[in-house]
């Protein structure tokens, strides 16, 4: 796919046009931090953010979605995708969404994800700014993310456009590109290895050696009581990642009481009560009873279980959860080190 | 990474989520706190299902829980279902009466492995509640009875009047070709028969080593239960457990029902002990 170059002073009329056009979802400030928000003009877009708060998975997966909706005897699915263009994704999170999308896609299909997935357009873009928990560098075993359908790097004069796909290379009809030359592309390529170069926290083991390890490590109880022994079980690790994708479900009722909507809700296996049933007489049995073996269990998914799955660690190294957590304990960096060197 | 994110062969745009009205014909509430169901379509078309499989079940507005089917594919296009009050999403079903609708998605998962059984000796060993999935199994075996060898089984409840299924029990008691043997943790004045955990039932029932074993009932029989097939030699990957999760969505999604890396919704809920014995969040 060939290469193209929008003027700085170019950008914020194609921005403009998109907004125009299509609903634009982009990195926005929200105070002193960044998140993905709706985006209603150029001047609103912050590619300079380091990380949001909550990853992109929120377009595809938001944190309360109508899965269906009922009114008396009637039942319909709710599947209603917006046409989206979504800017400014960071490479890490496009792995994210990639294996999201894959997830969501193997087994029993899940329309109401893949639906919005298939009509959103995703531009993603050179990291400007690295987060101070970020260790993404040292994440994508060599692979590149896939999930997108153009790259946007910020050089000196303007903005470099590589387009992936059709879907990309439609959106430059909204601006003012022109085919880039070889310096505009050296110079997009040197402002993404700087961005590498400044992603200094380190994972110095390949995925399979993680694999392994992590697995064999299950029934080392001894070291999981000394990782997990802070842990609040709050859930917040799992719920700014952006590859944790589980979910529960809950009806809720209109004004009406006769109508309204079976709904899926963002949930958190680190919580005590994610893994009980309901027993008579109002008991319960939980089969992950202690934080320890929720933390445990939370690592063997990213670690072993989904890794061996997806082909990587299911982990992009956002570094969202090491700055979520309250005891902080759950920066993988320091987790899945420990449990590579425990002896 | 190895995964492909761009290329989806899944043709059907459908929600996973949304379930299918199947009205009431029949109800009767064995136990002050079970209620039994016989459903149909409302569509009329019949449920095609393995025995051992589960339905999402509930009511609009009040959720829907993971319930195994008590009735066999081998009987008429309805279907059974046996739901004990615990919860909301129980109650609000267990308030519904003849005429009235559940709303039903399934069935999921997978359901003992019929073909594997077939030809074989079968022991089922069912506690509490857990008879219901298995009256699925009994009646399919009972129904093509000369497919299988010697076909035992062992019910046991915590009191007479927790027993499940009196009429059922009178057949099975009463068919040649069956042996049923029953058991109760407490027993009544009225109670004759054999008084004792699930296992004591194990004394008198001489196994083969090639037996097929189905377990389903509470977590805590499970061990004992198998300690006892241990005895008896039976091979692990001939044993065959139910097991109860909280599966949300029943379709390998919400990770409620994670047993270490299976999905007990789709990988189950029935598995081989040699599939699980080493899973520690399995048992």
């Amino acid at each position: 796919m060939p290469v193209f170059f929008t003027e700085a002073a170019d950008f914020g009329p194609f921005v403009d046009s998109l907004v125009r056009a299509s609903r634009v979802v982009g990195p926005i400030a929200k105070r002193q931090k960044f998140v993905f928000g709706e985006v209603h003009s150029a001047q609103e877009l912050r590619l300079d953010y380091d990380v949001t708060l909550l990853p992109p998975k929120k377009v595809f997966f938001p944190p309360k979605q109508a899965i269906a909706s009922f009114d008396a005897d009637r039942v319909d699915g709710e599947i209603v995708p917006i046409e989206t263009v979504l800017l400014g994704v960071h490479p890490y999170d496009v792995r994210g969404i990639d294996m999201t999308d894959f997830l969501y896609r193997e087994g029993n299909a899940d329309w109401n994800y893949l639906a919005q997935r298939e009509a959103t357009t995703i531009v993603a873009s050179c990291v400007q700014n690295v987060a101070p928990r970020a260790f993404w560098a040292s994440m994508a075993d060599g692979n590149q993310p896939q999930g997108h359908d153009a790259f946007l790097t910020q050089i000196e004069g303007g903005y470099v456009y590589e387009t992936r796909t059709p879907a990309g290379e439609a959106l430059l009809a909204h601006g003012n590109f022109r085919e880039a030359t070889a310096d505009h592309i050296a110079a997009a390529g040197r402002a993404n290895a700087d961005a590498l170069a400044q992603c200094q926290s380190q994972l110095p083991y390949s995925s399979a050696q993680i694999a392994a390890t992590v697995r064999e490590s299950f029934g080392d109880n001894a070291m999981w009581d000394v990782l997990a022994k802070d842990c609040f079980s709050c859930g917040s690790c799992n719920i700014v990642c952006p590859t944790c994708y589980c979910f529960d479900m809950r009806d809720t009722w209109n004004l009406d009481q006769k109508s309204g909507n079976r709904t899926r809700y963002w949930d958190a296996c680190m919580t005590r009560e994610f893994a009980a049933i309901s027993m008579p007489g109002g008991g319960h049995e939980n089969f992950r009873e202690t934080h320890q073996e929720r933390f445990r269990h939370r690592f063997m998914r990213k670690g072993a279980y989904l890794n061996e799955k997806l082909g990587g660690l299911a982990c992009t190294g956002c570094g969202r959860c090491s700055a979520a957590c309250t005891a902080d304990i759950a920066d993988p960096v320091k987790v899945i080190n420990a449990i590579m060197e425990w002896s | 990474m190895a995964i492909d994110t761009h290329e989806c062969e899944c043709e059907k745009r459908e929600s996973l989520f949304v379930p299918r009205e199947a009205r009431i014909l029949h109800t009767h509430a064995p136990t002050s706190t079970e209620k039994h169901f016989t459903l149909q379509f409302v569509d009329g078309s019949p449920l095609k299902f393995q025995p051992g499989q589960i339905l999402e079940v509930g009511v609009m507005g009040y959720g829907e829980i993971p319930i195994g089917i008590a009735s066999s594919p081998t009987r008429t296009n309805t279907f059974e279902i046996v739901v004990r009050t615990v919860g909301r999403v129980s109650t609000a079903i267990n308030s519904k009466s003849i005429g009235d609708s559940l709303w039903v998605r399934g069935p999921l998962g997978h359901g003992f492995d019929v073909e594997a059984l077939r030809g074989n000796d079968v022991l089922i060993v069912a506690g509490g509640i857990g008879i219901c999935p298995t009256r699925s199994l009994i009646q399919y075996i009972a129904d093509q009875r000369d497919d299988f060898g010697r076909f035992v089984l062992f019910y046991g409840a915590r009191d007479p009047l927790q027993l499940l299924f009196p009429e059922d029990r009178g057949v099975w008691r009463a068919t040649h070709g069956i042996e049923y043997h029953e058991t109760v943790d407490r027993a009544d004045v009225s109670w004759t028969g054999n008084v004792g955990v699930i296992t004591t039932l194990f004394r008198n029932t001489q196994l083969s080593a090639e037996t097929r074993v189905i377990i389903c009932g509470p977590p805590v029989m499970f061990e004992f239960v198998i300690r006892e097939l241990d005895q008896a030699g039976i091979k692990r990957e001939n044993i065959y457990v139910d097991l109860e999760r909280r599966m949300k969505c029943g379709v390998g999604k919400c990770g409620h029902c994670q047993i270490n890396d299976k999905y007990c919704c789709i990988d189950g809920p029935v598995f081989t002990y040699a599939e699980i014995h080493e899973l520690e969040e399995a048992i």
